[in-house]
């Protein structure tokens, strides 16, 4: 599930830079990038609180 | 090496446990003394009027300060008595303060639209004669010409205000106390930062009994930088004032532009460097990394992206060459940064529900194996009140409020009303409260919300704008409640407390606004912050007010659907990929924090910062450092905080009592 959340937003990030440059910036295709990144932040989201206890042992250390 | 994945969650949570040194309190006192009441009545009598008048010297109101100034002058009283004062003494006075401070500045919105009914733009958007008079009276009134407060023209306004304070104290106690009990009790949130607060009552607390500990030695240090700061910054400006027409000022209030010296070669760019270096205190407390991202990004956003992309592709079409900061800001604001800023307003309440919404569901799998959480059960003596009461009292005083702005507006569709207030606030309540009990921040705004609403409802008079809106937000206050019970703080005490010390808020506020406009016309150079600042405020409200007349909006059509689309997207972009390559997420607040900002106004807060990381850990360890931190800053805010209000009770008293012959 990790993998696919980062291939949907890697997906979703690049079809924004190519609204952008290629396709006038226009608002549908920047949106519809911006729904492709949604969905993966929400399944990058889900993953992550219920992977939590199965890959998390110890605490973090400071990063400061 | 491969960087380790940690969740949002458990990345704020350690960033929260480095200030939690000590566990919560169980035990709970009544806070409310006769001390505290005396403590309260030197609150409303004294310190507000200094932070009215110096919101309009610097800008700043000392609401940080002036809560530490009381809370210190107690506890010396404290000590020279032989006394002791409980944390919860403190705490409460900590509060009252904070509360009386935060009053303060709602009565300026009188002295505002008294100068704001008389401006050039307010007349040339043919605003002025328009204001209705329970907002103000009529521009050429006795009350408005000769700066009387006091004069019975502003019986209305004040009379309205006094209700709607009266329905709001009804509907935000009880309405945080709800969320409160449902975050805290039934759902068993940790609310992160509430210890954070909780440790400055405990610090000072400390300081009256028979040991002194290293807070009381951090405070000092911090008390002393702050007063030689304070004498520069507000001190020398606010003495030299009384003497001369024009105050010396040392360093510049509240900036120094160097917008027009960067346009060579940053043409579009804004640099106002920020004089105000008791923002590195800030920058100590602050996470590094979202001091660093900010900055980094504030500058690329004004050095790389503003000149070099958005100037040379005409979507920064208005600046030209010679304008200061605030004109740049402005049109830069009008062209793009206004439209992008929708955009990225959306993406961040997108990524907080994206990462509420699974801990929710998380909450709800967990909840089944765990005994505590789901029961609404209290600890003992807390003082805690019946739920169908307080839910009565949120209902009597949101019916209240909404039959108050039906009488202020009757043609607007009381549905729109009805609907804020029943559905809308409960909801967008709920939610901030729950961000505040995981995150410790609100994560969830939806911008232009009254814009939007007033287009669904076809409603063109200008009386709307200047109604109060049921769209409240009650999530944040549930934080404030945890902290009394963190300090073992009765709520009863506390609710007592408020009520004791409003009415003498509202006496003593109103008093001294009048005082403080008869000694001077605001703004005038006696006030150099508002002077600076008043002008560009009323053409934005202008703006504002006269965004959806007639169809042909300014603001509106600064709007651009592409550019918002471009702030949403590009935001979901940044924060997905600091997710991807596992990169922690307080930096993706960080830059949107910068994205678009001048990195002028953060330059102190990066020294601090700075200073802290690269020095201040090494020399006293990551551990300490972190405890030395909210006492250092709370010390320093104490300092300016006894400076100011010195020097500006000086300040007004000689301007009360010298007639200039000149």
């Amino acid at each position: 599930m990790e993998k696919l959340a980062s291939f949907i937003i890697i997906v979703g990030t690049i079809l924004w830079f190519v609204s952008v440059l290629f396709l006038g910036g226009s608002w549908q295709w920047q949106m519809f990038a911006a729904l492709i990144l949604t969905i993966g932040i929400f399944i990058a989201h889900f993953w992550e609180e219920f992977n939590e206890g199965k890959s998390k042992k110890d605490t973090r250390k400071d990063d400061n | 090496m491969a960087r380790e994945r940690i969740s949002q969650a458990d990345e704020w949570q350690a960033w929260a446990q480095r200030y939690d040194i000590e566990g919560g309190i169980r035990t709970f006192e009544s806070g409310l003394t006769g001390k505290v009441f005396f403590g309260a009545l030197f609150v409303g009598l004294l310190m507000m009027p200094g932070s009215i008048y110096l919101s309009y010297v610097s800008g700043q109101s000392g609401a940080a300060a002036a809560p530490w100034v009381a809370v210190i002058l107690f506890t010396e009283l404290a000590r020279r008595s032989f006394t002791t004062a409980r944390r919860q003494e403190l705490y409460m006075l900590l509060s009252l303060t904070g509360a009386a401070v935060g009053s303060g500045m709602q009565y300026r919105s009188f002295i505002w639209y008294a100068y704001f009914i008389n401006t050039p733009q307010a007349a040339s958007y043919e605003i002025a004669d328009k204001i209705p008079a329970w907002v103000v009276p009529p521009g050429d009134s006795v009350g408005v010409l000769t700066r009387n407060l006091l004069h019975p023209d502003w019986l209305l306004p004040i009379g309205v205000f006094l209700l709607s304070k009266f329905l709001g104290t009804l509907r935000f106690v009880s309405g945080q106390y709800i969320l409160f009990r449902l975050t805290a009790d039934l759902e068993r949130l940790p609310y992160p930062m509430a210890p954070i607060t909780a440790q400055g009552a405990t610090a000072l607390a400390e300081t009256t009994g028979k040991q002194e500990t290293w807070r009381w030695q951090v405070f000092s240090i911090g008390s002393m930088a702050g007063l030689l700061w304070g004498f520069i910054y507000i001190g020398v400006p606010a003495l030299s004032g009384v003497m001369m027409s024009q105050p010396i000022q040392i360093l510049k209030i509240p900036w120094i532009d160097f917008t027009q010296s960067i346009e060579g070669f940053a043409p579009t760019g804004v640099f106002a460097l920020r004089t105000d270096f008791g923002q590195m205190l800030f920058g100590f407390v602050l996470p590094f990394p979202v001091v660093m991202s900010e900055f980094v990004t504030a500058m690329l956003s004004q050095f790389v992206l503003n000149p070099h992309i958005l100037y040379r592709n005409e979507i920064l079409h208005q600046w030209e060459p010679g304008l200061d900061v605030r004109a740049t800001g402005l049109f830069n604001d009008l062209d793009f940064w206004r439209s992008y800023g929708i955009g990225k307003t959306f993406s961040l309440g997108l990524v907080g529900m994206a990462a509420s919404i699974p801990m929710i569901f998380k909450l709800r799998s967990s909840k089944k194996k765990a005994g505590e959480r789901g029961s609404l059960a209290t600890p003992p003596n807390r003082g805690d009140f019946p739920l169908w009461l307080m839910g009565l009292l949120w209902l009597i005083g949101m019916g209240g409020f909404v039959w108050l702005i039906h009488w202020m507006v009757p043609n607007f569709p009381l549905s729109f009303l009805l609907g804020f207030a029943f559905v809308y606030t409960p909801v967008n309540s709920y939610i901030t409260a729950r961000t505040y009990g995981v995150l410790g921040r609100d994560l969830f705004e939806i911008p232009y919300l009254h814009e939007i609403t007033f287009i669904l409802s076809r409603y063109e008079e200008i009386d709307i704008w200047f109604a109060p809106f049921p769209d409240e937000d009650y999530g944040a206050g549930t934080q404030g409640w945890r902290v009394l019970e963190l300090t073992g703080t009765t709520f009863t005490s506390n609710l007592a407390a408020t009520l004791l010390i409003m009415p003498i808020l509202i006496i003593s506020g109103i008093l001294v606004q009048h005082f403080i406009w008869q000694i001077a016309p605001i703004p005038s150079a006696q006030y150099p912050f508002v002077q600076m600042m008043w002008p560009i405020n009323a053409t934005n409200e202008c703006l504002m007010k006269t965004s959806l007349r007639d169809g042909n909006s300014e603001i509106i059509q600064a709007i651009r659907g592409d550019y918002v689309a471009a702030g949403f997207t590009s935001n979901l972009a940044i924060y997905g990929l600091l997710w991807v390559f596992k990169y922690p997420s307080m930096w993706f607040y960080g830059i949107v924090g910068g994205i678009g900002a001048d990195p002028g106004s953060m330059v102190a807060r990066l020294l601090g910062a700075i200073i802290g990381r690269f020095y201040m850990i090494k020399r006293f360890g990551l551990k300490r450092w972190f405890m030395f931190n909210p006492v250092l800053a709370a010390g320093f805010a104490c300092g300016v905080g006894l400076i100011g209000m010195g020097t500006v009770a000086i300040a007004l008293v000689s301007k009360a009592v010298i007639v200039k012959p000149f």
